[in-house]
């Protein structure tokens, strides 16, 4: 049976959505004189889901059928679902008309494994090149590559595509094997590299390009998990990691069954860790090790880090390099740009930084402002970990007090 | 003193001239004379083309470039009051303008959170405003905001619907921004009907609010958080929130 436009949009969008990626930045202006689209340096935001994700791409899957029977994904052969494929044209006329009334920054295209991985990714190029040379369009374009195109393809895509992707999903082989058996972490690093190569070779320099992480779905640590992005930044492959909060659409043994809530705040701690690795000079053995593998849920890494490491605090604001001051808790990279800036007409004291609006909430426990330090909390682990997760206020307590016996408040799950 | 100005930009370069040549005092700067009777002298400040521009030109020499692009910013402010911040600006900045880099002092840094404000509206906007596609194939978007945008949403436009026709109307301020052939730039505008709109667009409509419903993922539902980067004050044109 054929479907509508609109039947089309909601199965193939609904079976993008599990895809955390969705930004549009990294790219300079590359608008032309005479031409549709451009790009901006931070990404725009167009707007926000019920749950809170920005919707900066449309982010669609050109065809959910696949070949494929990966255990964690909702569009595998074996399950029972409607299907449904945009046609390349089709794709590309609904692009350029949500881009025209400014609802997205361009087209984030993925596919299902439909006769070949060839087939797939030509069929892909086709909606790049309708949109790129018959309508002369600059926007943004994200594709996902489909691990064991050939390389020919690979390169043509890396031509017309603004950023490229391969989900590694899985971060062991070991869970690779039992919950992907098509994937293996060398046929889907195998795009990725691929496309460095190309393009290094071409353009000087290497197209951006990210994967995603599954968190919480086969048993890996937090440390493993870090050090893995921490590789991949390090080779330059890729200029971004997103990490996927586990969340179950498939029954199976091997997996979190389909009740399990999504594990929400260890994918925002994995996030917060990711930035310290990518902005404020961290290397993942800094903040974990083999014998402390896991983040702690209750505070954010950089305060777990600076805890472990207390014998480099207090620091002096006054003094302090940026590099030093970046690793202060709560302080940012904004902050210790005010504080840099602030601080070479007089010297700062504690009621400056609020003037200045930085937040001192969990800084204060970590400086000395003008040779002064808080007197309220000594410095040591436990006296300041239990000042930062105590709650604040009366009614705060009072509930906590009453929630004694739910799970949650222990935890500090949400 | 109460000084009072029109609130355009030119006249408030009216009343800096006066502040230096009458040596005038001022405690506080209005828009409008105030209804209420005062206790304080009030000062209409009156407009002269001449010493507005001998004002305009003074600044322009005496202070940098993005100094003086944060003072024509701060105009774009128009619904906040700024006036006695700014010519506290502008006095230091003659005496100094290495002082205005001071942001302990409070007028410098409640201008540059002025001005931050500003351009955090500016980059929302680019996100969130919304387009139609009219008979003729033209675009027009509206607009309201408590700050001016048009200049800024007009320069970003124009580079990425370099080769369309478009309109952003700014309801409040009755300005439009016009880009088409014949003509880019800022208009003034008296009435305004809204043109038929194109065969397609009730399609396209229906399509994102198909998209957008189908993206969100019902376990991890959080509609706080949206509130929170979608503020309702912006949602009266996007229509996928238009139920």
């Amino acid at each position: 049976m054929k479907k509508d436009i609109y039947t089309k949009m909601e199965i193939l969008s609904d079976s993008a959505k599990y895809d955390v990626s969705c930004s549009s930045s990294g790219s300079d202006s590359n608008y032309k004189t005479g031409e549709l689209g451009d790009t901006h340096k931070s990404g725009i935001c167009h707007t926000f889901t019920a749950d809170g994700r920005c919707v900066s791409l449309l982010k669609v899957l050109l065809t959910n059928y696949c070949l494929y029977d990966c255990a964690y994904c909702i569009n595998r052969v074996s399950n029972d679902i409607p299907r449904a494929a945009f046609s390349p044209r089709e794709l590309a006329d609904i692009t350029i008309n949500f881009y025209k009334r400014n609802y997205i920054e361009g087209l984030f295209l993925s596919s299902g494994i439909i006769e070949s991985e060839d087939h797939t990714t030509e069929l892909m190029l086709r909606v790049l090149k309708i949109l790129r040379q018959e309508y002369r369009f600059n926007g943004y374009i994200h594709v996902k590559l489909i691990p064991g195109a050939s390389a020919e393809l690979i390169e043509e895509v890396t031509k017309l595509a603004s950023r490229v992707s391969s989900n590694i999903e899985l971060p062991s082989n070991k869970s690779l094997a039992l919950l992907a058996p098509n994937k293996t972490k060398e046929s889907i690093l195998q795009p990725l590299k691929l496309a460095r190569d190309i393009t290094l070779e071409r353009d000087n320099k290497p197209i951006a390009m990210s994967t995603q992480l599954i968190v919480g779905a086969s048993p890996e640590s937090d440390f493993d998990i870090l050090k893995l992005s921490s590789v991949l930044y390090d080779k330059a492959l890729l200029k971004r990691v997103y990490y996927s909060a586990y969340i179950p659409v498939n029954e199976t043994k091997n997996l979190p069954a389909l009740t399990t809530t999504p594990p929400l705040l260890r994918e925002h701690r994995l996030y917060q860790a990711d930035w310290l690795l990518r902005f404020y000079g961290f290397s993942y053995d800094e903040i974990l090790s083999s014998d402390m593998p896991n983040l702690d849920e209750s505070v954010d890494p950089k305060t777990l880090w600076a805890l472990n490491n207390l014998h480099l605090f207090p620091i002096e604001i006054n003094k302090a390099s940026k590099e030093e001051l970046i690793r202060i808790p709560g302080i940012g990279v904004r902050s210790a740009f005010k504080i840099i800036k602030a601080r070479r007409f007089r010297r700062l004291k504690l009621e400056d930084l609020s003037a200045l609006k930085i937040s001192v909430k969990r800084a204060r426990y970590f400086i000395l402002c003008d040779g002064k330090f808080q007197k309220e909390v000594p410095l040591y682990r436990d006296e300041i970990h239990t000042a930062l997760t105590a709650p604040k206020t009366m009614k705060d307590k009072r509930q906590t007090q009453m929630n004694l016996f739910d799970v949650s408040g222990i935890t500090g799950e949400l | 003193m109460i000084l009072v100005y029109d609130g355009s930009f030119e006249n408030f370069l009216n009343l800096v001239y006066e502040v230096y040549y009458k040596k005038l005092k001022p405690t506080q700067i209005l828009k409008q004379k105030p209804l209420t009777l005062l206790v304080d002298e009030i000062y209409v400040c009156e407009k002269r083309e001449d010493e507005a521009l001998k004002v305009y030109e003074a600044i322009k020499k005496h202070f940098s470039k993005q100094n003086f692009e944060k003072i024509l910013n701060i105009f774009m402010c128009d619904e906040i009051a700024f006036e006695m911040d700014l010519l506290n600006f502008i006095i230091l900045g003659f005496k100094s303008q290495e002082s205005l880099q001071d942001i302990n002092e409070r007028f410098v840094f409640k201008l540059n959170s002025y001005e931050k404000q500003l351009f955090s509206n500016v980059h929302r906007m680019t996100g969130f405003l919304r387009f139609v596609e009219l008979e003729d194939g033209a675009l027009y978007a509206k607009l309201e905001s408590k700050f001016n945008l048009l200049y800024f949403l007009g320069k970003h436009f124009s580079k990425r619907f370099n080769n369309q026709t478009y309109y952003i109307h700014d309801i409040e301020r009755s300005l439009v921004f016009i880009h088409s052939r014949e003509f880019t730039g800022v208009r003034e505008l008296s009435s305004f009907e809204l043109p038929t709109l194109s065969e397609d667009e009730e399609k396209f409509q229906k399509l994102w609010q198909k998209f957008f419903k189908s993206v969100t993922i019902e376990s991890r539902k959080n509609e706080k958080l949206q509130r929170n980067v979608v503020p309702l004050l912006y949602r009266t044109y996007m229509n996928e929130f238009i139920t």
